[in-house]
């Protein structure tokens, strides 16, 4: 009789956790409860440093012990790059002069500069077909949800949950991320959809699927004034028919490669309205 | 079974933390899909040896860690370790806790049910996988499910039997 009873009792605890489960997934999936979500995030931190120690350390060992030989040649390629780039700074500084002068002839608000900052990786695995990672940056150091982070020149994803010391950024190739493109031969545009595959995105929304070709590269769109425009994306890979829904999917591979990023660029872009992004 | 301590208190905490940092640490693509599910493991080793030390609390709790670490929906694997630790404490009553296949039995029940409520989950939540490679756990854990067993064993002192 006892016994009986106690397995009562443990099916009724199970219950009542299923439903406070069902409650809160329920809860989460439609963001009502953000606190949660941030509190959870600052309470496992500590746990994500710990397991990113191992890959840190045995890079920073590896770095330690690089040849002089390849670090001279190295460093003597980055001060080329520096004199191009500061060369090519030059000549921007003077477009952005001339454009400032030419806004002020035809009355339009000045254009402000994007700020960067600079963020780690952690080197931890997100969960089965998630494609988020985690950065060494929150909210005290100014990021946000929907803030773009950007791999070198190329686009690596947003935002989606800022806390106060790390956020975690959903990589384009997350199923859940999806941004405005354009091909950059023929101007025509697309959604990009991730796949949850590593470095591989779906291309939605196309008018005329004969037009597009391997090898064609996708740029940011800037439609919908998340994304800054113009930022190369994703290389089409490869056109695939499906007879059984009579469906042509496109899958291309992302410009980002998702695996060897270290570190983001999060960026805080200058105002832009739909005005001028017509102009 | 009934006289089986634990070697030192805190030895399950332990063994969650351990589980917790093997589950996020980063493996090369190639194994990422073959990750064993290491908590689910732990939870049927310590609901098998120690019932009274599990409770659904404690594993409620673990699952919104690993749900807020695999960036999940908040509550998706809260549900699963629940229906785990469920599934396990009326099994083992059922149980000869002799037999290693009557183990790997429970353990293939336990974690596939679990990961067909997840698949449920992720499915509701338009998050659904795209391929077979879901089920690799499933196998990952089957197989490394003697080793966990015999390492938590060690945790805790006279044992009798298995």
């Amino acid at each position: 009789m006892h016994a009986k009873d106690s397995s009562t009792t443990k099916t009724l605890h199970f219950a009542a956790f299923a439903f406070l489960s069902v409650l809160l997934i329920t809860a989460d999936y439609r963001d009502s409860i953000p606190a949660a979500r941030t509190g959870l995030s600052i309470a496992v931190y500590p746990l994500k440093v710990i397991a990113d120690f191992p890959h840190r350390t045995t890079q920073a060992i590896s770095e330690f012990f690089t040849s002089h030989e390849k670090l001279s040649k190295e460093n003597k390629e980055l001060r080329k790059m520096v004199t191009i780039y500061s060369a090519r700074d030059q000549k921007y500084r003077s477009i952005a002069a001339q454009n400032t002068r030419l806004r002020d002839v035809l009355h339009i608000a000045e254009m402000f500069d994007d700020s960067y900052l600079l963020a780690d990786i952690l080197k931890v695995d997100s969960g089965h077909f998630r494609q988020t990672v985690t950065i060494n940056k929150g909210s005290k150091q100014g990021a946000y949800e929907g803030q773009i982070a950007l791999a070198g020149n190329s686009i690596f994803g947003q935002i989606i949950h800022a806390s106060t010391q790390s956020s975690s950024v959903m990589q384009l190739s997350d199923t859940k991320h999806s941004i405005p493109v354009r091909n950059s031969r023929t101007g025509k545009t697309a959604l990009a959809v991730g796949t949850g595959e590593v470095n591989v995105v779906r291309l939605e929304h196309i008018k005329d699927i004969d037009d597009i070709k391997t090898g064609d590269l996708y740029i940011s769109s800037g439609l919908g004034l998340l994304f800054p425009p113009d930022f190369p994306v994703a290389v089409v890979k490869e056109k695939h028919y499906n007879p059984a829904d009579s469906m042509t999917t496109i899958s291309a591979k992302t410009v980002t490669d998702f695996n060897r990023t270290r570190e983001l660029l999060l960026i805080w872009q200058a105002k832009r309205t739909l005005e001028e992004q017509e102009n | 079974m009934e006289h089986l301590t634990l070697r030192f208190s805190g030895a399950i905490l332990l063994s969650f933390l351990v589980a917790l940092i093997l589950s996020i640490i980063h493996l090369p693509e190639s194994l990422q899909v073959w990750r064993p599910e290491w908590i689910a493991l732990i939870i049927i080793h310590w609901a098998i040896f120690f019932p009274k030390k599990m409770n659904y609390l404690t594993v409620w709790i673990v699952g919104l860690l690993i749900d807020t670490l695999w960036g999940n929906t908040l509550g998706q694997h809260a549900l699963g370790f629940s229906l785990i630790l469920f599934l396990t404490t009326r099994m083992s009553e059922r149980i000869t806790p002799k037999t290693l296949l009557q183990f790997f039995f429970l353990v293939f029940i336990s974690i596939g049910t679990y990961l067909l409520v997840n698949l449920w989950v992720l499915g509701i939540t338009q998050n659904k996988p795209n391929n077979w490679s879901y089920w690799l756990p499933l196998v990952s854990s089957l197989i490394t499910w003697p080793f966990i067993h015999a390492l938590l064993n060690r945790l805790h002192i006279a044992k009798k039997g298995f």
